[in-house]
């Protein structure tokens, strides 16, 4: 190989002093060495948020020994302490959180709540009035809209806030990527939940969640429950319960649950089916303020996974790539379908 | 795998320590580094390694069939055949739905029902920087600029980890020299890499993530909610944050060449403190304006043929490096607003001289205002965005950290450079105990301003 002729402006040589090799070696090693000691114990969660794959074997190969070190040495939580300014997350602490020690059976693996235990009697909160023919009067007017939930949630959290801003609906967007009902390590969306009716008290909730769903939960005696027979979707569905319970706030706001359109592959189907069973259940004892908003059958009729449909007559991508998420032309479908549900329950969108 | 991630910080001390071992041993130090280059872009997708694979051994069997033929018209097809191969994998992956989208809804409106196939194709990451790698080394070959390196090196060339994903583009005759001997750890740039991959780090999580947060994201995202205080501060906060997270990727990328021996070229130098849009393409993205000047520009004819070739000329190549960002009409818009005011830099050229100060101005607020379609997420968002200037409301996201950072990085780019080259310089004479505390320290103090949401993709990945 020859070099005919070179650009002698575009290599800059670097200024500086030159070092050898090993002080390279030395400077990133040191650098990395004070980060285990300091950082140790956020290396293990982070390789433990992972999902499963070499990426994580080698973070936690790692981050396991560094987090053991960490939790011995003092030094990491007063660093904690001293960077919790720089922190751009919102503290999640307070009621409501799934973390409870796992007692026996599924039930109270989640947490405790409704669904376990007693036969509950069933009220008039189980009946969906429409669904009976019954008229009843709309909540006066929808003045703040969450939407939440993990990936799934994008873009139709921008796309309903567009929509709404015209008519003076603010509409408050809060996902949290990367979580899940059965993923507590992130977030703990039953502290989350509370927290969000909390601070927000929005009249209406559009939920969309479930792409990372499937982990195994804390079961009685040390064991867990792995998704995705009948005792997993028990779990799942009474924290969906519990968080629907939350949203609706005794009856002041409704709450849109949208199911899982079927992912591409094979093993994720069966996590959505799972995760769609649970959040019918979930809603039965509250069909009259939460409206479970079938987009399985919309995006994947027949249960079939395709990457397109027909939308005004002409064929449209609706799903990314990953085959997972809905895209912009999706999300759009289901924004429409979330519209016409809360211009049936709200007399008017915005003040 | 994204640099700011612990992944990465454990995939990084790894190689460069088994990197300087092998060096000496070229025959063991190539398959390695080529492995390792592969392994951390298996860790976006497996099969992206196939796409980059097969461009590897498509242009280097052209480079070499190039090279044997002594033909005119032989040699001629045959880069014809390649540049078309390496478009044309650009164009399945990158503008395909785009173009088939757009083709349909005519065909529709003409009421011819031929439509195209529609398929959700995966975006290999970094593919635009990947391709347009593979032509200059190519066409340099073509050129007789360069004569066809071994395999494995034009292989490292086009997967080398620390510019494969979002550059700088590198070109094949600045690169593959520096693989034909090993290199000399007794000159290492330590200094200058360390400085350069926590400026980077600062850059792309403490400012470019915090400024897309706190302000750039929800105006862009629903411009209706917002007044015109808030508009114009997020059309400002884009351009800081659009510079930061692109520049400070490729300022770990030479940071990283540099502690592994190697020397990228630079690819921004203070853009916005051009006066002229010449100079503003001398100072942004550098790689990408030179790659298009000599693969496009001047192969059109440049500025020899007259007034109305140079117009077209500039046009063609900036509407064709705006959509080479991806495939939106925004992208063109954006590079047609360029060309556009290169067209009218050109022809008013020694006939108007404004003050400098005013020539900033201009130059500063029209790129600031070329983003706007750049980043809203179609034209007709981009039109509502600018019509929110039309309605002065209250401003709701005009917090100090906010308008401090946004209008900090603008006034150390109008500023002299010398206080701050003449600190980076100091901070590079550091000893390497000294240099592992500062990185570390800093490093520490970057990840606190990482949500648990983790470290968004840098923007120029999905280009």
């Amino acid at each position: 190989m020859s070099t005919v002729e070179r650009d002698p402006f575009i290599l800059d040589r670097p200024t500086g002093r030159r070092l050898r090799a090993r002080d390279a070696i030395a400077v990133v090693f040191i650098a990395a060495l004070l980060l285990l000691l300091l950082q140790g114990e956020s290396i293990r969660s982070t390789g433990e948020k992972m999902d499963p794959g070499w990426q994580r074997t080698l973070v936690l190969a790692v981050g396991v020994p560094a987090g053991w070190l960490a939790d011995r040495l003092p030094i990491a939580d007063a660093v904690d302490d001293v960077t919790a300014f720089l922190s751009p997350d919102d503290e999640l602490t307070g009621a409501g959180g799934f973390n409870a020690a796992p007692a026996a059976g599924p039930a109270a693996a989640a947490g405790g709540g409704t669904g376990g235990g007693a036969s509950a009697p069933i009220t008039t909160d189980a009946f969906d009035p429409t669904e009976l023919g019954v008229k009843t009067a709309k909540l006066p007017a929808l003045k703040t809209l969450l939407v939440t939930g993990d990936s799934l949630a994008q873009p139709i959290d921008v796309q309903l806030a567009r929509r709404l801003a015209r008519d003076g609906v603010q509409t408050v967007r809060d996902a949290h990527l990367g979580t899940g009902i059965s993923k507590t390590d992130i977030v703990d969306w039953g502290v989350l939940s509370t927290q969000q009716a909390k601070e927000r008290k929005p009249e209406a909730v559009v939920m969309f969640m479930g792409a990372n769903e499937g982990f195994p939960f804390p079961g009685a005696g040390g064991k867990s429950i792995q998704c995705c027979d009948p005792e997993w979707a028990v779990v799942y569905a009474t924290r969906a319960r519990r968080m629907m319970d939350t949203y609706r706030r005794d009856g002041a706001a409704r709450v849109y649950w949208l199911t899982l359109p079927l992912p591409r592959a094979k093993s994720g189907q069966a996590i959505a089916r799972a995760v769609n069973a649970a959040i019918a259940v979930a809603a039965q004892p509250f069909r009259s303020h939460v409206r479970v908003l079938d987009m399985t059958s919309v995006f994947t009729p027949g249960g079939r996974f395709r990457a397109a449909q027909d939308i005004g007559g002409r064929a449209t991508i609706v799903r990314r790539p990953d085959g997972i998420h809905l895209n912009d032309a999706g999300s759009n479908v289901a924004m429409g379908i979330v519209l016409e549900r809360l211009r049936a329950d709200f007399a008017k969108l915005g003040s | 795998m994204v640099f700011p991630t612990v992944q990465f910080a454990v995939f990084f001390p790894i190689v460069l320590a088994l990197s300087w071992a092998l060096m000496r041993r070229q025959g063991v130090w190539k398959p390695f580094m080529l492995a390792a280059s592969y392994v951390f872009y298996a860790a976006a997708n497996p099969l992206f390694c196939v796409m980059i694979a097969a461009v590897t051994l498509g242009n280097q069997a052209c480079a070499l069939l190039i090279h044997r033929s002594e033909d005119a018209r032989v040699r001629k097809q045959i880069v014809v055949l390649a540049v078309t191969l390496n478009l044309a994998t650009l164009g399945v992956f990158k503008y395909y739905g785009f173009f088939a989208t757009e083709i349909n809804g005519l065909l529709d409106r003409a009421g011819l029902g031929l439509p195209l196939p529609l398929a959700a194709i995966a975006l290999p990451v970094g593919i635009s920087f990947i391709i347009f790698q593979a032509i200059s080394y190519t066409v340099d070959v073509y050129r007789r600029l360069i004569t066809p390196a071994a395999t494995i090196d034009v292989a490292l060339y086009l997967s080398f980890f620390p510019h494969l994903v979002a550059g700088p583009i590198v070109r094949a005759r600045e690169f593959i020299p520096q693989l034909q001997s090993p290199r000399d750890p007794r000159k290492v740039a330590v200094g200058a890499g360390v400085a350069l991959i926590l400026i980077g780090l600062v850059k792309k999580v403490a400012i470019a993530d915090f400024l897309a947060r706190e302000i750039v994201d929800p105006v862009f995202g629903v411009p209706q909610a917002y007044a015109a205080p808030d508009v114009l501060l997020a059309s400002y906060a884009y351009a800081v944050q659009i510079f930061c997270d692109f520049s400070g990727y490729t300022d770990i990328a030479i940071g990283l060449a540099l502690l592994l021996g190697f020397v990228f070229p630079q690819n921004f130098d203070r853009p916005y403190r051009a006066a002229s849009f010449g100079e503003f393409w001398r100072r942004w993205h550098i790689t990408l304006s030179r790659f298009l000047r000599d693969f496009l520009y001047i192969p059109l004819g440049g500025n020899r043929g007259g007034k109305w070739k140079t117009i077209r000329n500039l046009m063609i190549t900036m509407v064709l490096g705006g959509l080479w960002h991806g495939a939106a009409w925004g992208f063109v818009l954006w590079g047609a607003i360029h060309g556009t005011a290169l067209v009218v830099e050109h022809q008013f050229r020694g006939r108007v001289r404004l003050p400098r100060w005013l020539g900033w101005l201009l130059v500063f607020h029209i790129v600031v205002l070329a983003w706007i379609p750049f980043r809203a997420p179609d034209l007709g968002l981009a039109g509502a965005y600018l019509a929110r200037f039309a309605d002065w409301g209250p401003a709701t996201l005009w917090t100090a950290p906010v308008v401090i950072v946004t209008f900090l990085v603008i006034a150390l780019q109008v500023a002299p450079a010398k206080p701050m080259d003449a600190l980076r310089v100091r901070f590079e004479r550091l000893h390497p105990v000294a240099l592992g505390a500062s990185m570390a320290t800093v490093i520490l103090l970057v990840a606190a301003t990482v949500s648990s949401q983790g470290v968004p993709p840098f923007i120029y990945f999905s280009f």
